[in-house]
């Protein structure tokens, strides 16, 4: 479904460039839930943002269904649409109501009518169990609420993969549990997913694989199982010994 | 003693009275006034729409090199622009778009005015808008392209409803300014509220009356501008706190 070939990427800094990724290729198939774990800095986030083009690649390139992303000529906007994206810091949109930040897009890209947008994201509201917060704004809820708003407002989108950048990170600690079980749930529905995250728990639990990253290179792979079993790079154990 | 205060209040406030009237009332000379004033709120007001036209122009142009992370022709340009405008006196820019550039053309003094004035303030309005977009988080853009809408979608929908708060107070400081700055316009002989104050002097030779007035004058302008502005404000943030 996706596939990553040779991805590098330069960021430009003071001190002259900074190779943040060394050359990743990767491959994610349909229904796969990648977690990529690794030290900050290591390149994680930067690897999942080079997959829907919000980093534009140094070099290499990222398929997604066939189509390359890379591409100067591809409609990188028509391709997001099939990938949702849950940020950090949620990025909610503060001056829409929670329901408008659901239905803006599909409405916008004419994909759905105001009224459909909004009987689907009612829908989602409800999976989610926040019916009651349509119509209170992002800055009436809380943090794990928002997130929650955040991975309705990509699933609005009908999107065939789901990439989520640390969606936790940012939450009061007894906050995570809610976000963590939404995204359970939409696992175990069969939802292609790539989630950076620090939450070792989820990596074992819901993870069909598990990638370390360290200094821009993917050093380690494997079923979680064996990767939190029997690590074998000395960079992963020491991580791991730091974080279980 | 006593008596001699209050009399002499007394007299000043009739002298005041007096000069009034002259100044004002004899020859119908408020009417000087009242025309100045209407040129005045003309060429503040199409300006001011000029300005805001052209500074929003300018402010796409300059923030293409936001979207690109390098400078482009446009935003070279835009910046080029902005330099040329805010490095030279107003005055002189009004005087070189009438005598210099307009006066081949026959164009009147009014419409020079409002377009050397729309020149001016579009420059620092433009600033004023491209402030107000990056000012809103880079968060909001990014979340709006992930769902796949492009960049004028995420900016219309987006990042300007956002913008507007942050900009709405400086751009209420451009207009007042404006209003004020409109006052040169005597340099290419439109006769507007201060020139019609000349004008009365000219005529009476007297000073303070007529200052006085049109001082007045433009305060109250200033004060209702500032007053609906702070309503404006005060509705759009009641918005966003809810």
């Amino acid at each position: 479904m996706i596939a990553v070939k040779n991805l590098t990427k330069d960021f430009d800094t003071a001190n002259g460039k900074l190779a943040v990724l060394k050359g990743i290729t990767q491959e994610i198939k349909k229904g796969e839930k990648v977690v990529i774990v690794g030290p900050s800095g290591s390149g994680k986030s930067t690897f999942l943002r080079c997959l829907n083009m919000l980093e534009t690649p140094t070099s290499g390139s990222v398929m997604l269904d066939g189509a390359e992303l890379t591409d100067p000529k591809c409609d990188v906007d028509k391709l997001r649409q099939k990938m949702g994206m849950v940020f950090q810091h949620f990025n909610l949109f503060p001056h829409l109501t929670v329901l408008e930040n659901i239905t803006i897009a599909p409405v916008t890209l004419k994909l759905k009518s105001k009224e459909e947008a909004a009987t689907r994201g009612r829908e989602l509201l409800e999976r989610v169990g926040l019916l009651d917060k349509a119509d209170a704004y992002p800055s009436q809820i809380s943090g794990g609420q928002k997130q929650r708003i955040a991975i309705v407002r990509a699933l609005a989108m009908d999107p065939e993969v789901m990439l989520f950048d640390e969606p936790t990170s940012a939450l009061d600690p007894e906050m995570v549990g809610e976000v963590l079980e939404v995204m359970k749930e939409l696992a175990e529905d069969g939802m292609t997913m790539v989630v950076v995250t620090h939450e070792m728990g989820f990596a074992k639990e819901v993870g069909t694989r598990v990638l370390f990253m360290d200094e821009g290179l993917v050093v380690e792979e494997a079923e979680p199982a064996e990767f939190f079993g029997n690590p074998k790079h000395p960079r992963l154990k020491e991580f791991l010994s730091k974080v279980l | 003693m006593n008596g001699n205060i209050f009399s002499a209040i007394g007299e000043w406030f009739v002298d005041l009275y007096d000069m009034f009237i002259f100044c004002f009332v004899d020859g119908s000379r408020y009417k000087v006034i009242l025309e100045g004033l209407g040129l005045t709120l003309k060429i503040t007001l199409f300006s001011a729409l000029l300005g805001v036209f052209l500074g929003l122009i300018l402010s796409i142009m300059s923030l293409t090199s936001e979207r690109r992370g390098k400078k482009t022709i446009w935003s070279r340009f835009a910046y080029g622009y902005i330099d040329v405008i805010r490095g030279t006196p107003t005055v002189v820019q009004l005087m070189i778009v009438y005598f210099a550039i307009l006066a081949p053309f026959q164009v009147d003094k009014e419409l020079a005015a409002v377009i050397a004035f729309g020149i001016n303030s579009s420059a620092y309005v433009s600033e004023i808008i491209r402030g107000g977009i990056l000012s809103v988080d880079k968060g909001q853009m990014e979340a709006g392209r992930s769902l796949g809408m492009n960049y004028s979608q995420t900016m219309g929908k987006i990042i300007i409803p956002q913008a507007i708060k942050n900009i709405l107070p400086a751009m209420g400081n451009e207009a007042i300014v404006l209003l004020k700055e409109t006052s040169i316009v005597g340099y290419i002989g439109a006769v507007d509220l201060t020139k019609a104050g000349d004008f009365i002097i000219s005529r009476t030779y007297k000073a303070f009356m007529p200052l006085i007035a049109i001082a007045v004058v433009y305060f109250i302008i200033v004060k209702l501008m500032t007053i609906g502005l702070r309503a404006l404000e005060g509705r759009l943030r009641k918005r966003d706190s809810r």
